[in-house]
């Protein structure tokens, strides 16, 4: 019985340990990802919108090539923009055409944040629960739930 | 090891060294080496990456301007043209950029490739000695595998005061490789043997020297005659030879052919030397006869002093003299050996002045 009861024990463990953690861990590196595109897109929103305010039709900036060297290079004709949309795929935009695109990317990207929270929180869950149950086959007494807050 | 002293003990390789922890240790080796690998491969893409920007960054000048997607942010760029291709912004460090050329900048990349150079070779040779010691984890573990016993014996030790010295005599024949190995001080002591033993010989230089050049002086004197463009220097010297020294020359001019010891008197002085032996030759010509017969008598001393002067052929003029006078053959006169013959001459030319 006492044999049987840690068998289960180490087979919780396991489970957490190889499966849920690891779980959790890409979760949190995915959202992560999604952040950064969030913020590509938020800036690059903001840019187009600055290039809107101040009328710019010919731009002039400098290109990395790697390793930190720069070049100087010119855009004569700022109207028309190659914006990513996935896959390697590049459209050619107008601005107010890609304002629309990246809103509505924008909008996709705060959905999948909103995957990956859930996701993450559930993950949380589930080891919490495998960790309950291992202290009930200890046969420890329960965790004082931690103190909360009082507002 | 052992408790007694004549006995070792015996100890299975095993018992030493665990099976379990041979393997662990072998893995901790493995796992540094893949770390190092992962650091080397990473290294290597930032060269390759180095390079081809060299190559780029040589290229771009080519032309007035290169028709490019100009990146706006990360996900979206422009169609436009890269201007100014001979005009880098290179980052130095620390938020610092300088305006460069091409060549400028394909030089700073250069330097960034040497230094990446340098990282590689350092990680290869680390990997190198940890390889060095996975294997020695390996052979230890087979080596436990098959059971080897270690055998410990006590090592009693014998005087070792003969190896000692049978180290030290080498270093006196390659001084070279005694600076290599020997500590400074032990270098000096060896400097100082070798002085005295420099000495010595240099007495026997000139016990040879003085009658050779005496007799090979008369040899050559219908050749010297005509030359009148001798270097003003050696006159000088001869002119300052003190005249006691001159005294003493002709004591030791008369005395040459029994007392060769005597000349320990005229070697102390080491700086006078040259000067001694040149107002010697001026004896010599008088004293033609007895140094003819002298020179029969030192052949044996001359070719020893002939070899002892090339080891210090630096010493001076005296040495030059004893080489070119023992080769005696004028004719494979090479610049060095110009060089003695010019400081030779003004003897003659002097003693033709004085006559």
């Amino acid at each position: 019985m006492d044999n049987l009861r840690q068998q289960k024990i180490q087979k919780y463990e396991e489970f957490v340990d190889k499966r849920l953690k690891p779980d959790l861990l890409h979760a949190t590196a995915q959202r992560d990802k999604v952040f950064e595109q969030q913020k590509t897109f938020a800036d690059l929103r903001r840019n187009i919108e600055n290039l809107e305010k101040n009328s710019v039709t010919s731009l002039r900036t400098l290109v990395n090539l790697g390793s930190e060297v720069y070049v100087q290079a010119e855009v004569s004709n700022t109207q028309h923009i190659f914006v990513d949309i996935g896959m390697g795929f590049h459209v050619e935009f107008t601005w107010s055409e890609a304002l629309n695109f990246i809103e509505k990317r924008e909008e996709k990207i705060a959905r999948q944040i909103e995957e990956y929270t859930q996701l993450i929180a559930s993950i949380k869950a589930q080891i919490k629960l495998v960790c309950e149950g291992i202290r009930e086959l200890l046969e420890f007494p329960a965790e004082k739930p931690a103190p909360e807050r009082i507002f | 090891m052992g408790t007694s002293r004549r006995k070792g003990s015996v100890v299975p390789l095993g018992s030493q060294f665990p099976l379990e922890e041979i393997h662990k240790a072998s893995k901790r080796v493995q796992d540094a080496i893949t770390d190092k690998n992962n650091e080397l491969h990473r290294l290597q893409t930032f060269l390759s990456d180095n390079n081809n920007l060299v190559n780029l960054v040589q290229k771009l000048p080519e032309q007035l301007s290169h028709d490019v997607m100009v990146p706006f942010g990360k996900a979206a760029f422009f169609p436009g043209r890269l201007i100014h291709t001979n005009e880098f912004l290179v980052l130095l460090g620390e938020g610092y950029y300088a305006d460069r050329t091409s060549k400028q900048t394909v030089e700073i990349l250069q330097r960034r490739g040497k230094t990446l150079d340098s990282q590689v070779d350092s990680i290869q040779a680390m990997i190198k000695d940890l390889e060095a010691e996975a294997s020695l984890f390996n052979a230890t573990a087979s080596e436990v595998e098959d059971g080897i016993v270690e055998i410990m014996e006590e090592y009693v030790e014998n005087g070792s005061d003969d190896g000692e010295s049978e180290s030290e005599s080498p270093m006196e024949d390659a001084p070279s490789c005694g600076n290599d190995t020997a500590t400074k001080v032990e270098y000096a002591s060896l400097l100082s043997k070798m002085d005295e033993l420099e000495k010595q010989e240099e007495l026997d230089a000139q016990n040879g020297d003085s009658s050779e050049e005496t007799t090979v002086d008369f040899d050559h004197s219908p050749y010297q005659r005509p030359v009148d463009n001798n270097p003003q220097n050696p006159e000088d010297i001869n002119q300052a030879t003190p005249l006691d020294r001159v005294a003493n020359n002709n004591y030791f001019a008369n005395d040459l052919r029994k007392k060769h010891n005597h000349q320990e008197d005229i070697a102390d002085q080491l700086n006078f030397a040259s000067l001694a032996v040149q107002s010697q030759v001026r004896e010599g010509k008088n004293l033609s006869q007895n140094v003819k017969s002298v020179d029969a008598s030192l052949k044996h001393p001359i070719s020893q002093a002939a070899s002892a002067s090339k080891i210090e052929a630096f010493t001076g003029s005296i040495v030059e003299h004893a080489e070119n006078l023992q080769t005696s053959s004028r004719e494979q006169s090479s610049t060095s050996q110009v060089s003695g013959s010019q400081s030779l001459k003004p003897v003659s030319r002097f003693k033709m002045q004085r006559r």
